[in-house]
């Protein structure tokens, strides 16, 4: 069997555990069971959940943000403050919420099926000039941030001005956005951090969720020892991932010293300040929205928050 | 490279048919138009906003991308009756006759198919976007303000059906003087050399000074 | 079969209907679309009973492109720089230009024709397209210039080179859609195309300079004008030079932050022609009339855009660029002799095919191969072969390729601007125009060598903007 897998960029840490549950495939299937990685040769990334539900591709990588929706369930994952402290903890909150019979159905209608997640660590924002430190000088902000994150900026009263990664660069070249929110890699690889005066060490306003899927009736047509080849490499290649940018986050103080980038530490009392303002109404409005659509969002995100405990107690 | 070319007219009912449909292809094209010109505005009120009064306006990005479809799509029936669209005519241009009508008609059923299935496939597009039971009957929202995508994506197969009934017209005038060996068939866009092209392309704007 | 094989069969079917005469974007979309399916039932191992799903899926994927790839902010610049040369025609800027250029450079040998020179690179800063503005240029440059005593010929093809700045000079619809192809940044090509495009006119300058030097007869030069009578000539001339400054400051600003992205840019400088057109008196018929045309030529290029890349799509499952890359760097051939034969394989391919086309076809297939042959995307300039960084070396190809697409204009057999030129004037055909042509054949050879052999030309500009 040989799968088409459409993510986009270049090859980053974002995608490694893509690649390695491609690697581990074919080996433990012996060369039987293949996948050509494409970037961005297949589709284009907004449209990655189109292509699985066509049946273009068998697998593929989007963000929930790019499309809310498209994805309303998974948006959970996205709102501002949930608390996720680090990468483990997205990866178990992702996986209780991927398992949620709403988030399956949702998919399914796609003919997706839920894979993994790709863990990011918390959008911290890039600047130019003075830090926005505080909730004035975020007045007007122009910030490049999308789906719940974007919300939590605007309730601050940043202007969320939503161009893609790959454009990020330009726009903060160009002016149009004044800072950018992204996870450290995407700082990296999409050149913002070359861009920027000042970075936000500890603001973690959220992130983003970005799920690699696989076509249904693929997944179902696979032999049961691609199948089980296929399932028993998810773990690893989540490891693999996580190990990886770990390495990646060890770097990062001399990566800012080395540009010269200043580490902003914010005052908890400002930070409790964002919070109030842009977390509570944006989980109301976002649980109230998604009752009335008739999807379980009071649940879901007491999942979310039950998930959390349980992770930090164990 | 062949632009645009002359279309004869006569009292048949093809030729009426060709007429019928030029105010709608045309004033598809005017909405283009209309729809660049807006473009223009849109930018200038949003950098006045960013650069004098720090209001930028929010979702520009969405709403560019939401015009677009209408800027490059509304106008292909119009420019397709004209002949317009590019081609390179050294081989086609050397025929004469039947053998001509025969390989135009030919090109012109090999689009229509071309052109149903991108009917079927874009329509498909446009479905998946499309839910009556969601909000806004929005399954596809942009990233920055949420805007339904499926009106603009809607907009394609609309302006290929024009074009598919501009083709069959086309394919029935290539059909007609094909069988009836025409010299002059109507409804169709004569092949000019470049030469007399590029007269029509200069009178043309010899006439809007 | 394997997947390579297909992609070059399905690329040689498109060629072939390509030259027999179908429209390009049709062609290329139903190739494209062919592909998608051959490719499809490949893997299906041709079962019978799977044809029809990969006809629905390969549908599918076609279906989804041109919405896809035509929303798109970038894009949005083409039609805005159609959009301002018709205005800029309304608002009587062409012959503002040649005015003050006459006043200002016509006292030097071969003074009228070294103005129209000029006239038409400051022309190109608002025209984004070299068909329009040869055909302008034709009307109001070469009645002055036979006046007083021009060379037919020579003076027609003054007017037919002179044309070809306008696609080099920012704006330009044809480096919106290389920077689209390639997916690199617009507004570092644009800058990139300031200073080849100002490079390209002093050759055309110089060039005629030397010919009114040796052959006395060509043409007087033009004196007499006073400094009050030159500056005079300015101010009609000034909405030229506020969309050069919007562009490039919307683009670079050398003074701090840029102003805005490109598309703004464009958008913004159309809006103070289209001011300046209304105080010209431009009315309601046509205004309506430049839209029409502005829509026209806009779906012309956008069909193309989509069709072509349904083609590109299918390339994608082909991986045929990639497999084009590992040969062309497996060569053993030195890089700088293969990158020459790909600019010649242009010139000749440019004979018979219109620009726009003609890279929109070739450019996903030969681009990457280029970059390949540089090392890489990401390569840094020491270690790359030419001696710039990956963008770097995309931003000089796009203008390498973007000057051979113009050349191809004044070029034999088909070359469009000479056609337009002999259009517009009774008095000459078209033997006479590519006749009067031929000596910018040498300064348009000249110009590509100097931007080959020494790439600072077109480097250093986008290189300020970091
Ligand atoms: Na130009
Ligand atoms: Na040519």
């Amino acid at each position: 069997t040989e799968w088409n897998v459409s993510v986009w960029g270049k090859r980053r840490a974002f995608t490694e555990h893509v690649e390695k549950l491609a690697e581990l495939v074919s080996e433990k299937t012996g060369g039987e069971f293949t996948m050509n990685v494409s970037y961005g040769g297949l589709s284009k990334n907004r449209e990655n959940l189109d292509g699985i539900s066509i049946g273009a591709f068998e697998m593929a990588q989007f963000c929930a943000g790019y499309h809310p929706d498209k994805n309303r369930v998974v948006t959970v994952l996205e709102l501002p403050f949930l608390g996720v402290s680090n990468l483990e903890e997205e990866v178990a909150v992702s996986r209780a919420v991927y398992a949620h019979p709403a988030a399956t159905e949702e998919m399914a209608q796609w003919n997706a099926k839920l894979l993994m997640t790709s863990p990011m660590p918390q959008y911290n924002i890039v600047g130019t000039g003075e830090p926005r430190d505080t909730l004035e000088k975020m007045q007007g902000m122009r910030v490049r941030a999308t789906g719940g994150l974007g919300a939590a900026f605007e309730a601050a009263g940043a202007v969320p001005t939503s161009v893609t990664a790959t454009e990020a660069y330009q726009a903060m070249e160009s002016g149009v956005v004044d800072t950018v929110a992204f996870a450290q890699h995407a700082h990296l690889s999409f050149g913002t951090i070359n861009q920027a005066d000042w970075w936000t060490a500890n603001l973690n306003p959220g992130t983003v969720n970005c799920p690699v899927v696989v076509n249904i009736d693929a997944y179902e047509s696979l032999s049961d020892a691609e199948r089980e080849a296929l399932d028993s490499s998810i773990p690893e290649a989540l490891d693999h991932y996580l190990a990886n940018y770990g390495e990646l986050l060890k770097k990062w103080d001399s990566v800012l010293e080395e540009k010269g980038v200043q580490k902003v530490e914010i005052d908890q009392s400002v930070i409790d300040e964002f919070r109030a303002k842009a977390a509570d109404p944006a989980r109301e409005a976002w649980i109230a929205d998604m009752e009335a659509q008739g999807i379980p969002g009071q649940e879901l995100y007491d999942l979310v928050i039950k998930t959390l405990a349980d992770t930090r107690g164990s | 490279m062949a632009g645009s070319a002359a279309v004869l007219e006569d009292s048949s009912i093809l030729s009426r048919l060709d007429r019928a449909l030029v105010p709608l292809e045309r004033f598809f094209a005017l909405v283009s138009g209309l729809a660049v010109f807006s473009l223009m505005f849109l930018a200038a009120y949003s950098v006045t906003g960013r650069k004098f009064f720090n209001t930028p306006l929010s979702g520009y990005v969405d709403y560019i991308e939401a015009a677009m479809p209408l800027i490059a799509f509304m106008g292909v029936s119009y420019v397709q009756r004209a002949g317009g669209h590019i081609r390179m005519d050294i081989v086609i241009s050397a025929l004469k006759g039947r053998a001509m009508w025969l390989f135009e008609l030919i090109s012109v059923l090999f689009i229509l198919v071309l052109i149903i299935a991108l009917i079927w496939g874009s329509w498909a597009h446009f479905d998946r976007s499309f839910d009556m039971s969601k909000p806004l009957w929005s399954r596809d929202s942009s990233i920055d303000i949420g805007l339904p995508i499926w009106p603009s994506k809607l907009l394609i197969p609309v302006a290929f059906s024009v074009l598919a009934l501009r083709l069959v017209l086309q394919a029935w005038g290539y059909a007609r003087a094909l069988v009836l060996n025409l010299e002059n068939p109507v409804a169709v866009p004569l092949i000019l050399t470049v030469a007399e092209q590029a007269r029509l392309e200069a009178e043309q704007l010899e006439g809007a000074d | 079969m394997d997947e390579i094989t297909i992609g070059l069969w399905v690329s040689g079917f498109m060629l072939a209907m390509v030259v027999l005469g179908m429209r390009v974007a049709f062609a290329a979309a139903m190739a494209g679309l062919l592909g998608l399916i051959w490719l499809r039932w490949n893997g299906f191992d041709y079962a019978p009973d799977r044809l029809w799903k990969s006809i629905e899926i390969s549908v599918k994927i076609a279906g989804q492109v041109p919405h896809s790839k035509v929303s798109s902010q970038a894009l949005s610049l083409i039609p805005t720089f159609i959009l301002i040369g018709y205005l800029a025609y309304y608002a009587k800027l062409t012959s503002a230009l040649f005015e003050a250029a006459k006043r200002w450079i016509a006292w030097v040998p071969g003074g009228l024709a070294v103005s129209t020179v000029f006239a038409t690179a400051g022309f190109a800063a608002v025209s984004g397209a070299s068909v329009a503005t040869a055909a302008v240029f034709a009307r109001i440059a070469i009645p002055e210039m036979l006046k007083i005593g021009y060379n037919k010929q020579f003076a027609a093809g003054v007017v037919a080179a002179g044309g070809t700045l306008a696609s080099l000079i920012p704006p330009s619809a044809i480096l919106v859609i290389y920077a689209i192809i390639v997916e690199q940044d617009v507004g570092k090509l644009l800058l990139a195309g300031f200073i080849p495009g100002a490079f390209s006119a002093v050759i055309y300058a110089l060039l005629i300079i030397g010919i009114a030097v040796v052959f006395k007869n060509v043409g007087p030069p033009v004196s007499g004008f006073t400094w009050r009578e030159r500056f005079e000539s300015l101010p009609p001339a000034l909405p030229i030079v506020a969309v050069v400054v919007i562009i490039i400051f919307f683009v670079y600003n050398p003074f701090g932050d840029a102003w805005g992205t490109p598309t703004e840019g464009g958008a913004v400088g159309a809006f103070i022609v289209f001011l300046m057109a209304l105080y010209r008196g431009m009315r309601m018929a046509q205004l309506k009339e430049a839209l029409i045309e502005t829509a026209k030529l806009t779906v012309m290029i956008f069909t193309i855009i989509w069709g072509v890349l349904i083609y590109v799509r299918f390339l994608g499952f082909a991986d045929l660029p990639g497999a084009f890359s590992d040969w062309i760097t497996s060569l053993e051939t030195s890089p700088m002799l293969i990158l020459v034969c790909i600019l010649l394989a242009y010139a000749v391919l440019g004979m018979f095919m219109d620009a726009i086309g003609m890279l929109l076809l070739t450019l996903p297939v030969v681009y990457p191969a280029v970059m390949a042959l540089n090392g890489g995307e990401t390569v840094t300039a020491a270690e790359s072969t030419f001696g710039m960084s990956g963008t770097m070396c995309a931003i000089w190809f796009g203008i390498l390729v973007v000057k051979m697409a113009e050349f191809c204009l004044i070029t034999p057999p088909i070359g469009l601007n000479c056609f337009v030129v002999a259009g517009v004037r009774d008095d000459l055909t078209v033997q006479d125009v590519f006749k009067g042509v031929t000596p910018f054949f040498i300064a348009d050879g000249l110009t590509i060598a100097a931007l080959v052999a020494f790439p600072g030309i077109v480097l250093w500009l986008p290189s300020l903007a970091g």
